[in-house]
């Protein structure tokens, strides 16, 4: 890789991305603000897979929403294969186009009163692609794409498929358009074991084969070191580590990433003896807006860290949002 | 002692009988801890279930449970529930941290436990005495379900399992649909548990979570456990191809990333098929693995396998 930005291709680019919830029903006196999306900022180069990761509520899946315009955002910019995305029609037709998602059930994310051949027609007949009378050879050819075999699933129903193979047909809809991007979100979170490596393979498979990249949104840090190149570590809104998945990965900065790290079981026998320790705090009772969001958990929390830490770079590629330096 | 011979569970389904449960065996030391791993629809619920005699829309067809050398099975319904239900034998359901009922406290759900079970001690003190025992603060039992965060709700519905201090207690997948971290904590309580002499049956698809926990471990497949034996022996020199390719799919933090996958589906329980039901997906498939293949000793345990006739 090189270091001169000038020369990187992003397909997408975010900055000072902003998203407020207000908790609380109309008539309630007590109102809470949820900082969803606080101030984010990153770019997604060509042909990579970018991790992000992070827990539940962390902010994961809105950022997903808010590049893809289902959801308006407060405030910041999204500007995605050179084009910035506004409210305007063509800029909206073309990120709906040219960037699918995958979501995290695939029970849930196919149509059950659908066949295969209509679920992964649909991108093609919304968005006008191609002549009607060639959409069916799109279809054979994405399913072909992620190893079914069209003749024998195009007339069935989801409910005949099993959880592998809906992953599959989810994924051939979201390739059909032929996208520069796709935000596979917790893919393969829901299926077995065992099914899960086929589709994380397919994943590497189309983007050598289209030079897809991948925005992939994930808790699971195993699963994403063996798609990822880049990953972002997202807490409370806020990015606190980013890097080369590798370097973050075998020497977390973030006290956060750490925990994360340390929560992981692989699965070895030397686990059954040892003591499962997890460098993290119970949770104190602060304000978490106010100086560093980890503070309450954080095991390595000083007086500095009721200020709020910026995102600074540590080293070539790799940043950190924390005042120690716990690696 | 805890030991299982000959099981069979079987559900009806649409006028076909599922095969959940077919002739499994193995047996427990006393403390040891037992780990079931499968994927989805492999029949290790039900195995849990039938230990606790609660397989709901099932029946155990044939086969012994034996706890301290007494069949379970043998046993009429009154003195199951009387002497066994909870007082010897527990279980953390699968999901049951949505089953905590939303219009009682949690106070009023653990008094329920002790009425259920015409406990006539000192009711107040058990329950502190088991929520303690999970770590969490006296203050939870007077509050609502609403009112906890997951984690602590999978912590209280395992003191509730704790509660009449049972010898054994059979957990179905207690970590999942918990947050990363959260999820190692509600283990590093497990382990804390089973140190200080509690026998855990636990089930779960992850074998990361079950070496955690596992003295021993039970791989299954389509309603059958292809191989048993300790933690140290599976994981390191594991034998039936099934294990093998299993270990083989987790994707790892460190070290190398090359990974297998497993292709197909694992058989139709209600019409399995002859021999060894692992054939269609093994890699190293012969002509006698059409015939129902032999439990070979292991140094600890079994294999069932041809390749080890």
């Amino acid at each position: 890789m090189t270091n001169d930005l000038t020369v990187v291709e992003e397909i997408l680019s975010i900055k000072n991305l902003k998203k407020y919830f207000v908790k609380g029903r109309e008539f309630s006196r007590q109102k809470e603000t949820i900082r969803a999306v606080d101030g984010i900022s990153f770019s997604i180069t060509r042909g990579q897979t970018f991790v992000l990761a992070g827990e539940s509520g962390s902010g994961k899946t809105t950022i997903a929403r808010l590049i893809l315009r289902a959801l308006e955002p407060d405030s910041g910019e999204i500007f995605f294969d050179g084009t910035k995305i506004t409210n305007d029609v063509s800029s909206l037709k073309k990120i709906r186009t040219e960037c699918q998602m995958i979501h995290q059930d695939p029970y849930a994310s196919i149509d059950p009163r659908m066949t295969v051949l209509d679920i992964v027609k649909e991108p093609l007949d919304i968005h006008n692609i191609g002549k009607s009378n060639k959409r069916r050879d799109l279809v054979f050819e994405a399913l072909r794409d992620v190893k079914l075999e069209p003749d024998e699933i195009v007339s069935k129903y989801p409910h005949m498929l099993s959880g592998g193979q809906r992953q599959r047909v989810a994924i051939a809809r979201a390739i059909a358009t032929k996208p520069k991007l796709i935000i596979a979100d917790e893919p393969v979170s829901m299926l077995d074991v065992s099914v899960r490596v086929g589709i994380l393979e397919l994943m590497r498979e189309l983007q050598n084969k289209y030079g897809i990249s991948f925005f992939y949104i994930t808790h699971d840090l195993s699963t994403a070191r063996y798609v990822g190149q880049t990953i972002f570590i997202l807490y409370l809104g806020k990015i606190v580590e980013m890097g080369p998945i590798n370097d973050v990965l075998s020497r977390p900065r973030h006290p956060y990433t750490q925990a994360l790290l340390d929560s992981i079981s692989e699965p070895t026998p030397d686990n059954l003896q040892k003591e499962k320790k997890i460098r993290i705090n119970d949770p104190i009772d602060i304000n978490v807006y106010q100086g560093c969001r980890f503070r309450a958990r954080c095991p390595y929390a000083i007086e500095k860290c009721k200020q709020e830490p910026s995102l600074e770079q540590i080293d070539g590629q790799r940043s950190v949002a924390c005042f120690v330096e716990i690696n | 002692m805890f030991a299982i011979n000959d099981l069979i569970v079987q559900y009806q389904l649409r006028g076909k009988i599922v095969h959940a449960v077919d002739r499994v065996s193995f047996s427990l030391e006393n403390n040891e801890s037992l780990g079931i791993v499968g994927e989805s629809a492999c029949g290790k619920s039900t195995l849990g279930l039938a230990i606790i005699r609660s397989v709901m829309g099932g029946k155990i067809i044939s086969g012994e449970i034996l706890l301290d050398g007494q069949d379970i099975l043998k046993m009429s319904d009154e003195e199951f529930t009387k002497n066994i239900r909870w007082k010897k034998i527990a279980m953390v359901f699968q999901g049951a941290m949505n089953s905590l009922d939303p219009v009682f406290s949690i106070k009023q759900q653990f008094e329920e436990i002790l009425r259920t079970h015409d406990y006539s001690g000192n009711r107040l003190e058990m329950i502190n005495e088991a929520i303690a025992s999970v770590g969490l603060p006296s203050s939870v039992l007077n509050k609502f379900p609403h009112e906890l965060s997951g984690g602590m709700k999978q912590r209280a519905v395992i003191a509730m399992a704790l509660l009449l201090k049972p010898e054994l207690v059979i957990a179905d997948e207690p970590t999942t649909a918990l947050d990363v971290l959260v999820q190692a904590q509600v283990l590093s309580l497990l382990k804390k548990l089973k140190k200080e002499g509690m026998s855990l049956v636990l089930i779960s698809h992850d074998l990361g979570i079950i070496s955690e926990i596992a003295d021993k471990v039970a791989i299954m497949y389509a309603g059958k456990i292809v191989e048993f034996g300790t933690l140290q022996e599976v994981y390191s020199n594991p034998k039936h191809p099934y294990t093998k390719s299993l270990l083989e799919s987790v994707p790892k933090i460190k070290g190398k990333s090359d990974l297998m996958s497993l292709k197909g589906n694992p058989p139709d329980l209600a019409n399995p098929p002859e021999g060894c039901r692992f054939y269609d997906r093994c890699s190293q498939a012969m002509e006698k693995c059409r015939k129902d293949p032999q439990k070979t000793k292991t140094k600890s345990g079994y294999v069932s396998c041809w390749l080890y006739e």
